[in-house]
């Protein structure tokens, strides 16, 4: 820590400076006026919820993105938005999984596209002198030759790092560097981090594990809602006064109302997936509403697959309605009654090719069949009752569903479920991708539900969503659920404290 | 998020009335690949009737359906496993297989005719059991698949007839090829009855609308309930099955089991399949589309016999054909999908516009 402070009174220089960064999607202001600075020996770790705006950062500084307006410029010249140029002005970001290429060797990969060459052709042996080089430096132990698909995730990232190196690079980005590693890994990765800080290289250090933040960090710059919220030496903070920065002090009021809870729909008895979950029980009961939070990676999606039956687990119960039901099959689970509205509807939800109409009842096609033959008499009249009731707004019932905005996209993926009348209903990120309007009446359709007697298994990044709509609140850290919450106890700061540490 | 304006119920009135313009556009450039290759068709036909004193006559025109219709029921098969994006190589082994089952063991075993033909289209769905197995049990794609059951197929076939033709035929299939319902040839009817029942199953059952599913998008077909790998296995069955009925057709036309015959056919019929619109990605066309396919393959067969193109120039044009089929298709699906994006970024970026 000395070491720092004195690096901090010493003013560093400043490699990367970005002024008035904005960036926007359709619909969303991902990175609104943010000013960000890399200073040179130091670690600068990037702090915010999901969706706060991080990645849309980390995409400029890649030159992946250009910016609606604002400016990056590295060492005093402007930087362009164009991966190639990010990599000639001195920035390599290290992605959240490895870009290799597999079957290539160490070596090739650490000179990817820069290959020397002699009277044109590749020479081996300078690439390999050069990868060798840079390997000393941070993975001594690895051999050149080896093919980069052989070498574990932690492995693949030195390579990564090590191609950095040799590229000259004045700024290190690593986005969530350590979602894969195992904790020696994790020390190993450290001291090389460590290492190139020292030789006074810039890193930006984005993760979502506060301790790890605490260990390797200078300074800590926290985004919100696309918005700067601030920058400051990590002396100055605590774990706790980085929560605030990273929630916010308007956390909205809950607004759902005491509803009568029946009987136990879902039932989930200590559910275990090597690697992926470990020891996992909860309830959900007819009319309640069972909030599931906990950072990207926690498992939650993985453990809504497993309940599904669409991916299997090694041990453990999953009974829907009292009825214990089979791993690995879906079409049980859904005949004893349990829908899931899965995270990614495009690729998980819809077939895109065919019409509104046909993705409403694709899951209850025996239910429309007259002497074995589908009576689209039937399955108009239910496609147009769901989509009355859930106010789908789309030109026809035979419209493709790939021409509907993403709010009467989930609308449709809702619709095909209520159809079957679950008794248990799995909601995975909602009203993710949607804009604000449709997401207001999802939560109010999410609250009709419970009051109709179904228990909803609400999956969600977006706290003030889990806040109004919970009865309870389940926060899953690392394939394990870290705390069971009741509304009393769920605030920001508790969820986002059991999410990132514990 | 802050940019959302509160005038949403503008925006999403807004947004609907972009939605039912593209609407229009889509089913257009849905139109215009039938419609397309109708119209192609018959302008071939108006220019071949000019050309070729001898095209028009109803003598050349049965000529040229009743030899598609070999392609044609093969394709009827093959379509339902492109559907759900897979391909099957194996079927003009299957046909030939077929074809020599059903005339091999009457000459050689003294079998009845009727249970031969059973055996051979039972050996159809078994080629096409196992390719399904291969494909969904042990993972492997199905071009490998289905080449490896393509070569194990023609072998069985040779061994069985011991590498020729095998005649005479059964009274049954000379019957068959004469036979006429209606003034139409009956293997030309059959072919329409077979279609038509495919493309009923393929539009009013489960079982078509989980093959739709499954091409379209397997893993939300699985997590809607379907057992997809259950229904890829039924479309190579029925792929086998279509092939082996092809194989009794080839063996009343040539009189013989034919165990040379169809060499390189399985490719025409997937040029056809692509032709008629159904797309090699799954999930999309339909048997009427496929049937103008063959139709159109045909046709240009006809047409350089007739107007005395060198003979190996044949396959030239027929390649070119193909192409222009296959860039029409991958076309389409980039101008759709452009189309549709431009159009969601515009209504979604542009700023609320009043419509009262």
């Amino acid at each position: 820590m000395s070491a720092v402070e004195n690096l901090v009174d010493d003013q560093p220089r400043e490699v990367l400076v970005a002024r008035g960064l904005t960036k926007s999607f359709p619909g969303v202001l991902a990175l609104d006026n943010v000013d960000f600075d890399v200073r040179a020996g130091e670690v600068t770790a990037l702090l915010g919820e999901n969706g706060a705006g991080k990645s849309t950062l980390i995409k400029l500084m890649a030159g992946f993105y250009s910016a609606d307006r604002g400016e990056i410029s590295v060492d005093g010249k402007p930087m362009h938005a164009d991966p190639a140029a990010a990599h000639r002005i001195g920035v390599a970001t290290i992605h959240q999984d490895a870009h290799l290429v597999p079957a290539m060797s160490v070596a090739e990969n650490i000179m990817l596209g820069r290959w020397p060459t002699r009277y044109g052709l590749v020479s081996v042996n300078r690439q390999r002198q050069r990868a060798l080089d840079a390997l000393a430096r941070v993975a001594p132990h690895l051999n050149a030759s080896t093919p980069a698909g052989r070498l574990s995730p932690a492995d693949q990232q030195l390579v990564e790092i090590a191609r950095a190196i040799s590229e000259d690079s004045k700024v290190l980005v690593m986005d969530e560097p350590t979602t894969s590693l195992s904790p020696p890994e994790i020390d190993r990765l450290f001291g090389v981090v460590n290492d190139l800080k020292a030789k006074g290289l810039g890193i930006v250090f984005v993760s979502h594990w506060l301790e790890e933040v605490f260990r390797i960090a200078d300074r800590v710059t926290v985004l919100r809602d696309g918005r700067l919220v601030g920058t400051r030496p990590i002396s100055e903070l605590d774990h706790d006064k980085v929560i605030r920065m990273m929630v916010g002090r308007d956390v909205r009021e809950t607004i759902a109302e005491a509803r009568p809870i029946g009987e136990i729909v879902l039932s989930v008895r200590n559910l275990n997936r090597d690697n992926v979950l470990s020891n996992i029980s909860f309830d959900v009961r007819a009319g309640e509403i069972v909030g599931m939070s906990g950072l990207v990676g926690a498992g939650r999606s993985e453990l809504a697959a497993c309940i599904f039956g669409i991916d299997p687990y090694d041990s453990g119960a999953v009974e829907i309605a009292g009825r214990q039901i089979a791993p690995n099959d879906p079409k049980a689970a859904i005949e004893a009654g349990i829908g899931l509205v899965p995270e990614d509807r495009r690729r998980q939800a819809l077939v895109s090719l065919l019409a509104v109409r046909t993705n409403i009842t694709l899951s209850l096609l025996e239910r429309v069949k007259t002497w074995g033959f589908l009576s689209i008499t039937k399955e108009e009249e239910i496609a147009a009752r769901e989509m009355k009731a859930l106010a789908v707004k789309a030109p026809s019932s035979r419209t493709r569903v790939s021409t509907l905005s993403g709010g009467n996209q989930q609308k449709v993926v809702l619709a095909r479920w209520l159809a079957r009348h679950p008794k248990v209903l799995i909601l995975d990120e909602p009203t993710k991708g949607i804009d604000v309007g449709a997401k207001s009446e999802i939560s109010e359709l999410v609250l009709r539900l419970a009051r109709g007697g179904m228990g909803i298994l609400l999956i969600s990044s977006e706290l003030p969503e889990i806040l109004s709509l919970s009865d309870r609140v389940l926060v899953m850290r690392s394939g394990r659920i870290a705390a069971s919450l009741p509304r009393s106890e769920a605030t920001s700061e508790t969820i986002m404290s059991y999410a990132t540490t514990g | 998020m802050a940019l959302e304006s509160p005038s949403m119920s503008d925006r999403i009135a807004n947004r609907a009335t972009g939605l039912s313009a593209l609407r229009g556009k889509i089913s257009f450039i849905d139109l215009m690949q039938s419609v397309g290759l109708l119209a192609v068709i018959l302008l071939g036909c108006a220019i071949m009737s000019i050309m070729s004193p001898v095209f028009a006559t109803v003598r050349n025109i049965e000529n040229v359906l009743q030899s598609a219709t070999i392609i044609a029921v093969v394709a009827i098969g093959q379509t339902f496993v492109i559907l759900i994006a897979g391909i099957d190589l194996s079927v003009a082994s299957v046909l030939v297989l077929a074809s020599v089952l059903s005339v091999g063991l009457v000459n050689f075993y003294g079998w009845s005719p009727e249970l031969a033909i059973v055996a051979a289209l039972a050996a159809g769905m078994g080629v096409g059991l196992v390719n399904g197995l291969a494909v969904t049990k042990l993972r492997i794609p199905a071009l490998i698949a289905t080449l490896a059951t393509m070569t194990i197929a023609r072998g069985l076939a040779y061994i069985f007839s011991g590498g020729t033709n095998i005649a005479p035929v059964p009274k049954l299939f000379v019957e068959l090829q004469a036979g006429r319902i209606f003034g139409i040839p009956a293997v030309i009817m059959l072919t329409i009855v077979l279609a038509i029942i495919a493309q009923v199953v393929l539009s009013r059952t489960q079982f078509g609308r989980s093959v739709y599913a499954t091409g379209g998008n397997p893993l939300a077909a699985r997590l809607a309930g379907i057992n997809t790998e259950r229904v890829i296995i039924a479309t190579f069955v029925i792929s086998g099955l279509m092939a082996a009925i092809a194989g009794l057709l080839i063996t009343a036309r040539f009189e013989a089991g034919a165990a040379t015959a169809a060499q390189g056919l399985e490719l025409a019929v997937i040029a056809a399949v692509v032709i008629g619109g159904v797309s090699l990605f799954g999930g999309e066309g339909n048997m009427g589309g496929m049937l103008l396919g063959v139709i159109l393959l045909g046709l240009v067969q006809n047409a350089v016999n007739l107007l005395n193109v060198p003979p190996n120039w044949d396959s030239v044009v027929s390649g070119l054909v193909i192409a222009a089929a296959a860039a029409l298709d991958v076309y389409r699906r980039k101008y759709l999908e452009a189309g549709m994006r431009k159009k969601v970024i515009a209504t979604k970026a542009s700023k609320p516009t009043k419509l009262s």
